[in-house]
């Protein structure tokens, strides 16, 4: 069994870098500093269907997550079987723009209370001024991301827009990987 | 209550009747700097247009006199403490909308 060191990492670091590892591993062991971290990777992973073990380490925490039999199988055809949320737009809908912003604002906030989150939430086109400086949704989108939600910003309208340096929310993407997420997804929802 | 919620312990919560009303209010809140946040309205609270402004209790005077200044008070106002939402103050020129 693996060990992987996520002590001293920044929320989400440890949920991500567990997240990946589970597409490898069928088990693995984690070192996690005490609080968010403990109780985010925790939590994803029973979420997936993991069982968790944990042990106090020092001041921190050692758990033992295993891959359980509710764990979602890849699906046939060679598709992850992952949801991905594509948003191409800060608003939802074609009626007035206050109102459009507002039902967006609102999908965000209201994804934190259900319990079926996707893997991953592409952010394209006008989607990029939601995880940017300004941002509304910025508070959410970190507690999504906690919980396990990969965020990404699509590289070349960041550019676009000039807002390289005002990405707050998750990390920047590409259109090949945008392309190779939505072609492998088992859902894809687009707003 | 779990921390990835928008609510938490302390947290002050105006609901408004009305989707106008409570949008307009934002603007002016964030107008003066104050620091409100939009969401949905959380389940336990009955409203009518399902949305309340989230701020921290020492901006709650600020905020209430600002409001009542623009005439745009909201139908009540909650506080989220102990995993419970407390009803603090209601608009008594409003019709109820709370049990």
């Amino acid at each position: 069994m693996i060990t992987i060191n996520c002590r001293n990492l920044a929320c989400p670091a440890p949920v991500i870098t567990v997240k990946k590892a589970l597409e490898e591993q069928t088990d693995l062991r984690v070192l996690l500093d005490d609080g968010a971290p403990r109780e985010n990777v925790s939590r994803f992973a029973r979420n997936r269907g993991c069982q968790v073990c944990e042990e106090q380490d020092g001041d921190g925490w050692a758990l033992t997550i295993t891959k359980g039999e509710q764990t979602p199988k890849p699906a046939a055809g060679g598709t992850s079987g992952e949801r991905v949320v594509l948003i191409t737009s800060d608003r939802l809908g074609d009626g007035p723009e206050e109102l459009g912003r507002l039902l967006m604002r609102n999908f965000i906030h209201t994804l934190l209370e259900t319990s079926d989150l996707p893997a991953r939430m592409l952010f394209l086109n006008t989607g990029v001024f939601l995880t940017t400086e300004g941002s509304e949704v910025l508070e959410a989108l970190e507690k999504l991301a906690g919980m396990g939600v990969e965020i990404l910003s699509c590289g070349l309208c960041l550019d676009f827009f000039k807002l390289k340096d005002k990405l707050k929310a998750g990390a920047t993407t590409n259109m090949l990987m945008i392309a190779e997420s939505l072609l492998s997804a088992g859902q894809t929802i687009r707003l | 209550m779990e921390k990835r919620l928008m609510v938490q312990e302390g947290h002050v919560l105006a609901v408004f009747n009305s989707g106008h009303r409570v949008m307009k209010a934002e603007g002016i809140l964030k107008a003066l700097g104050l620091p409100v946040l939009l969401i949905p309205a959380p389940r336990q609270l009955q409203t009518d247009c399902g949305l309340a402004l989230r701020f921290s209790e020492d901006v709650r005077e600020e905020v209430m006199q600002a409001l009542e200044r623009e005439e745009l008070l909201p139908a009540f106002v909650s506080t989220y403490r102990g995993g419970l939402f407390v009803t603090t103050w209601v608009n008594e020129t409003d019709a109820p909308h709370i049990t």
